[in-house]
């Protein structure tokens, strides 16, 4: 079978479950104008748009997020914010645009790397963690960026620098699963359960535990 | 009464084990892919349902199902299942950029493989290594492979192919659209490409179990053939990368259902 044909049928929504935005700061009452209230809109888009089922109005949170993401460059064309905040919008446009699906995730995929060499701290190990979940998730080769290896190897570095932030341990069993590691997987699902479960209750908290949950009923 | 019920029950079955994706995902363009062929053959609006699963198991289980009448699958499925379904083939797609029809091709580390007894103790790593008849008697048709070599199925075939590059015991079978894109990879100096199969289908529309009585099974031939020129239907194929359906051109030794 052509992977042609099934990955037309079949175009992931990577890039949505890809950026795993930090809880959504308060909505600007202005139009943002620092690198921190550009980056912090950006959230806000993506926030919104992982739970709007409109696909219009996921359209315009994306291009939102564009003019926000080129705000913010202009101002710091190298800060780590701006590049990962520009890469999340990426996200969202091929999420709205699952057409160019391929051309904006390696786009996508550029930006991260860019922003991890700014500051790969950032976002709890942000640029490695989503770098690492869009190469899991995304159409492999030929028609897509996917590559379940280098996606392992992206999760390892954001363990590395953020060992008990649960996302990024989630991100390591997804990788491992894919991999086809399913006891690594596993191991790492029940560490991310036990890492959120140390967090004080918070929706975010919440949402980790039943994707480990998830996880370890698939295992 | 009766009549509308059936109708209503009818479901087209899309099943592409190894590719990625959801069911979730897919939904929308079957959705439209199913209205658009009820349209086109005359069958009532709303009489065919349609579900994707993107696995081997998760597809039979769907196929067994009464409801399921009709299967839209990737020909190695066809192969290793047509028997055991009951499938008669309707049409076969005619896929954007490669056509009804597409050559496989055996990629081993450069140097390694000289013919089949060259391949005792490799494993074949293909998205079709679900269907190992396939792989043996219609992919490498002509090949004898020896008795123990090992047929896997993959949906990372980058990583299979740098197992290959690598040296390990291991060939991949490649579409045509992965053999195209190989020299696009870095490594792909060290593969090569040891044998082609003969032009096969892509991909099948099959009648399940006798489900559909002929003359509906006609109409709704003759209604996907025109798919790709008419251009409400072609609107659905779009998204599908289809330019329509062709009547099928099975090669001599698929089996019979």
């Amino acid at each position: 079978m052509t992977k042609r044909f099934w990955c037309g049928l079949l175009m992931l929504a990577v890039a949505a479950c890809a950026t795993r935005p930090r809880p959504a700061p308060p909505l600007q009452s202005a139009q943002p104008s620092s690198v921190a209230a550009l980056a912090a809109a950006i959230e806000v888009d993506a926030k919104r748009s992982d739970h709007e089922p409109d696909s219009r109005i996921r359209g315009e949170l994306a291009a939102e997020a564009t003019r926000d993401a080129e705000a913010c460059l202009s101002r710091e064309p190298q800060a780590a914010a701006c590049l990962y905040g520009r890469a999340v919008a990426l996200g969202l446009e091929a999420r709205a645009h699952p057409t160019r699906v391929g051309e904006l995730l390696s786009n996508m995929l550029d930006t991260l790397a860019r922003a991890e060499s700014a500051d790969p701290n950032y976002d709890e190990a942000g640029p490695a963690r989503v770098r690492a979940l869009v190469l899991i998730r995304a159409p492999g080769w030929p028609l897509g960026p996917g590559d379940a290896e280098a996606g392992l190897a992206a999760a390892r570095r954001a363990i590395t620098l953020r060992p008990l932030y649960p996302p990024n341990l989630l991100a390591l069993a997804e990788a491992s699963a894919k991999t086809g590691d399913a006891s690594g997987a596993r191991e790492s699902y029940v560490r991310a359960h036990d890492a959120a479960l140390a967090l004080p209750a918070a929706a975010d908290r919440d949402e980790w535990l039943r994707e480990a949950d998830q996880g370890l009923q698939r295992k | 009464m009766t009549t509308l019920l059936a109708a209503a029950l009818a479901t087209l079955v899309f099943c592409a084990p190894g590719y990625p994706g959801g069911a979730g995902d897919a939904q929308p363009l079957i959705d439209q892919f199913a209205s658009a062929a009820v349209a086109a053959s005359g069958w009532p609006a709303g009489s065919l349902a349609a579900v994707y699963d993107p696995t081997e198991e998760g597809g039979l289980a769907k196929l067994s199902s009464a409801d399921a009448v009709l299967a839209f699958v990737p020909y190695p499925f066809f192969v290793e299942h047509a028997a055991q379904l009951h499938l008669t083939p309707l049409v076969q797609a005619d896929v954007a950029d490669i056509g009804p029809q597409q050559r496989w091709t055996l990629v081993a580390k450069s140097g390694r493989v000289t013919g089949p007894a060259s391949m005792a103790g490799y494993t074949i790593l293909s998205v079709a290594g679900y269907a190992p008849d396939f792989v043996r008697h219609s992919a490498l048709e002509g090949w004898a492979l020896p008795p123990d070599v090992k047929i896997e199925a993959t949906g990372q075939i980058l990583s299979a192919l740098r197992r290959v590059a690598a040296g390990e015991p291991v060939a991949a079978l490649l579409d045509q659209t992965q053999a195209a894109a190989l020299p696009s990879l870095p490594f792909a100096t060290e593969l090569k490409a040891v044998m082609q199969s003969p032009e096969l289908p892509i991909a099948i529309i099959a009648v399940v179990d006798s489900r559909v009585a002929a003359g509906r099974a006609r109409a709704l031939q003759a209604g996907l053939l025109k798919m790709g020129h008419v251009s409400g239907s072609a609107d659905s194929l779009g998204p599908l990368r289809l330019h329509g359906f062709v009547l099928p051109k099975l090669p001599s030794n698929t089996a019979a259902p």
